[in-house]
């Protein structure tokens, strides 16, 4: 089949019945969805889509479709049959898993010999290995454990035209070729369908305990987290939460048992005077609640992680001066969530103001969920990058047709 | 070869005294760490400034020479191998450190600063750098970003990848672009990511932000002697199976523990395998998890245990261990340093079999690792005087990363591919597989100038359209991939 060939829907439909199935296929609206068994069958998927000049988006449990530039792909890669945990070789403390596999389904399989791959990600219930991986989504535990992609071994993909390949390795220590899974990882599946992932495992925390110190301003709350990170106590996430009213800061520190009592009564010395609860440990899915509030604009913020309180505190005087509804979830190395509900007008200023504000120190402003008022007026990403022509050449080598969730990322790539 | 007009603009491009075209000035270029393989450069430059280094790739860019980057040149494959009478840039004298930030935790580097520097600086803020290569003292940050380097600490730490923030990078067309950013998350590729050990063939590194961490308030050093590699190796992963993740983890076999015992006097219990392990952390945990370590190693049969009692003591253990390649020099005349990656419990029959290859090709192989993450570093001795041993050391060399692909490992967990192993990568990895590193190698460099003739086992032109799909060992049969 040539580029050039017109292929009606039901044509495509059909073709894609045969490769993965007719019970895995299913016709709605103007987007097929199909369910690849294994990557050989994704790869046949790619092959016809890449001649047929098909745009495909991969999906696992949809929890992020909505990020990124919309794209109108008729094409849904649905990886939900690919969910298996393939290997867990848990004396080497390394598993490999499939990237449908919902993040939940696998921990708990992970579970069962006491270890973990050491990322919180959202909405863990549906979000799938794969999607997390490309969305590059990680909550609180990066403070310790690291980001997700130095917990990535390798993978396995298939490209644009339908080569599978892979690339890094099983082992903790790798340096042989270059490290693809980085450019996977975060990439929104713009340069190939990811079909398995290997993870480098952490032990499951078995003494941990969490407090939180609140207080009205955030800007109070600075000189203590900074305290804490400068500190000989190795918390495992630390998080600043800020609604209208309350402000607080969450500390979750595993230890061995005989030493968490002399963590708190450190942790009770950096706070003073502000006392120490115990939280409920709801707060650790609070980025969720985010996402939740109906009409919100949800925004990724980066920062440097020393500037955290000062520009909460700022965006809270901000926000009470054009009515703005706001609240923050933030981790303390310097990544924030957060949701503003306000009219498309000021909404829009505010993440303008935000961006200019943060840019000279390498900071930016990503738009998560956003309301259809602003669809199509704010620009979802913020690439300052003079590296944005090598991006969009890095795609062009991986998917000269452009067929994989074409115009979603960065530069229109 | 380089035209006289093409060294004129060389000359140009960067200080009078930042040129070397002397003959025998260039032959202190011409190999780096891996000896047996030299190459003489048409040209070194020494460039004081990102600028220069563009000025200089641009001349290359212009007239298609290839160009090899390096630092000190310490690195263990053949990296920095000069391409014969191509440029050679030196980066040893952007050696500045422009910018400490102690509350965001990270620095600013030029590439020739070497490894300890960043380290000596942040100390008096109670702060270090951790990747911690053996040759830390004179090794760059710049040739650790080419190579990934990692260290006896890695197991905790991570590798230069984990701790590299940003980068600034000459492309190979004389571009000056950044990736990454102090803050986390920069939209768009992870191509700071893709670049670290990427060896030198993506572009010249002229700028690195690094993330310094918080000097750990204790820390304890153990040895403890083991009749055989094999029971310290199960040792360690009775340790990591405990949930305990030590910030080092090493194991020496007798021939490496003679070699270090000759070299530096480290004082080492002689026995079969030295485990040495180190705990960091809160004086509080590293105090209760200690007795842990020593119970598991009574439990598996050690010998002498003993605790390094001081700051000094320490650095004598670590400085043995840190010296074992070079050591190797005192009871053999010449050795190859090898750097296979194996999964942890491998480990029992690689060594056995790593034992029986050495005895069929007649050669001893000390073995030295970072038993933690499961990276050997065997060490064949040979004697290049002797006719032919040279070339079965190597190939009994090579036959050991093929070992460590076949039981589900790695050709290098650190020194890089170079010019040493293109044809172990090649054994690792499928053409698809190296196909699609192709691809990122052709968006950076699509002329193939920058370190040429590295890394990869075959030729590969990069042709706008990609052929036609070639199937994947993976693809056929699919159930070959089946659970375990």
């Amino acid at each position: 089949m040539s580029s050039s060939a017109v292929v009606s829907l039901e044509q495509t439909a059909a073709h894609l019945a045969s490769i993965v199935g007719e019970e895995h296929t299913h016709l709605s609206g103007q987007t097929i969805s199909a369910y690849p068994a294994n990557a050989s069958e994704i790869a046949e998927v790619l092959r016809f889509a890449d001649s047929a000049g098909l745009a495909v988006t991969p999906t696992g449990g949809g929890t992020k479709l909505g990020w990124g530039n919309s794209v109108a792909a008729p094409i849904l890669l649905g990886l939900g049959r690919m969910a298996a945990l393939r290997e867990h070789s848990w004396h080497d403390m390394t598993c490999t898993v499939e990237a449908g596999c919902a993040w939940n389904v696998m921990q708990a399989q992970l579970a069962l010999h006491g270890q973990m791959v050491a990322v919180d990600p959202l909405w863990p219930d549906r979000a799938t290995a794969g999607g997390i991986v490309s969305t590059n989504d990680g909550g609180a535990l990066r403070l310790r454990y690291g980001s997700l992609r130095d917990l990535i071994l390798g993978m396995t993909v298939v490209l644009a035209e339908g080569s599978i390949t892979k690339s890094g390795g099983k082992v903790v220590k790798n340096c042989a070729g270059y490290d693809l899974p980085k450019l996977m990882t975060g990439g929104f599946g713009t340069l190939a369908v990811i079909a398995s992932v290997n993870f480098r495992l952490h032990p499951l925390e078995k003494h941990a305990r969490a407090w939180t110190a609140t207080a009205p301003d955030p800007a109070e709350l600075r000189a203590p987290l900074h305290a804490l990170l400068d500190s000989q106590m190795i918390p495992c996430s630390a998080q600043l939460r800020m609604g209208p009213q309350e402000c607080a800061l969450d500390v979750r520190v595993a230890a061995v048992p005989e030493c968490l009592r002399e963590h708190e009564v450190r942790l009770q010395q950096i706070f003073a005077p502000v006392a120490l609860a115990e939280p409920d440990p709801s707060v650790w899915r609070a980025r969720e609640s985010l996402f939740a509030q109906p009409g919100a604009l949800v925004l990724k913020v980066t920062l440097l992680p020393a500037d955290l309180c000062s520009i909460a505190a700022e965006l809270r005087q901000q926000a009470a001066k054009d009515q703005i509804e706001l609240a923050i979830v933030a981790q303390a190395f310097g990544l924030m969530t957060v949701a503003l509900t306000a009219p498309p007008d000021a909404a829009f200023l505010f993440v303008e103001r935000l961006r200019a504000r943060l840019r000279p120190s390498g900071g930016s402003v990503v738009a998560l969920q956003v309301p259809d008022s602003l669809r199509g007026r704010l620009e979802v990403w913020d690439c300052q990058s003079n590296a944005l022509p090598l991006m969009r050449e890095i795609k062009r080598r991986f998917d000269p047709n452009r067929i994989l969730n074409p115009g979603r990322f960065v530069g229109g790539i | 070869m380089l035209t006289p007009s093409q060294i004129d603009e060389f000359r140009a491009a960067v200080d009078p005294d930042g040129i070397i075209t002397l003959k025998s000035q260039l032959q202190t270029y011409e190999c780096d760490g891996l000896t047996n393989l030299r190459a003489l450069p048409g040209i070194v430059v020494l460039p004081r400034s990102a600028r220069e280094v563009q000025a200089v790739v641009r001349i290359c860019a212009r007239h298609k020479i290839p160009f090899v980057s390096r630092g000190s040149g310490t690195g263990l494959s053949g990296g920095a191998l000069p391409a014969e009478g191509g440029v050679l840039i030196a980066l040893t004298r952007m050696n500045r450190i422009l910018q400490v930030d102690i509350p965001n935790r990270f620095a600013v580097v030029e590439p020739g600063v070497f490894n300890s520097q960043v380290s000596q600086r942040v100390a008096s803020s109670g702060y270090f750098y951790a990747p911690d290569p053996s040759s830390q003292p004179v090794c760059t940050i710049g040739g650790n970003v080419a190579e990934n380097a990692g260290g006896a600490h890695c197991l905790k730490y991570g590798f230069t990848a984990t701790h590299t923030l940003g980068l600034e990078v000459v492309l190979p067309n004389g571009e000056l672009v950044s990736f990454g950013s102090p803050a986390p998350d920069a939209s768009g590729y992870d191509l700071t990511g893709v670049f670290i050990g990427s060896e030198g063939t993506l572009g010249v590194v002229t700028k690195i932000t690094l993330r310094i961490v918080k000097r750990p308030e204790a820390v304890q050093t153990l040895l403890a002697a083991f009749d055989s590699p094999q029971a310290a190796g199960q040792t360690v992963s009775e340790i990591i199976a405990a949930g305990m993740l030590p910030s080092a983890l090493e194991i020496m076999d007798t021939l490496a523990i003679e070699a270090a015992e000759a070299a530096v006097h480290a004082h080492y219990p002689r026995c079969g395998g030295l485990l040495l392990v180190e705990l960091d952390g809160p004086a509080s945990e590293v105090a209760a998890l200690m007795p842990e370590v020593r119970a598991i190693c009574l439990a598996n049969g050690a010998g002498e245990i003993r605790l390094a009692q001081s700051d000094e003591e320490r650095a004598l253990v670590w400085k043995g261990r840190k010296a074992a390649f070079a050591a190797v020099g005192r009871i053999s005349p010449s050795y190859i340093v090898q750097d296979g990656v194996i999964p942890r419990t491998a480990l029992h029959e690689v060594l056995a079999e790593i034992g029986r290859m050495a005895a069929e090709a007649g050669l001893r192989v000390a073995n030295v690792f970072h038993a933690g993450d499961g990276n050997l570093h065997p060490l064949v001795l040979y004697d290049r005087a002797i006719a032919g041993q040279e070339e079965t050391a190597l190939d009994l060399s090579y036959r050991i990363l093929r070992l460590c692909v076949d039981r589900g490992g790695s050709i290098t967990g650190e020194h890089g591919v170079g010019k040493e192993k293109q044809e172990a990568l090649g054994y690792m990895f499928a053409e698809p597989d190296l196909d699609a590193m192709q691809r990122v190698r052709c968006a950076f460099d699509p002329e193939k100038i920058a370190n040429p003739g590295k890394i990869f086992p075959r030729l590969h032109l990069c042709a706008e359209q990609a052929g036609p799909p070639t199937a994947h060992p993976l693809e056929t049969p699919i159930s070959a991939e089946a659970p375990s």
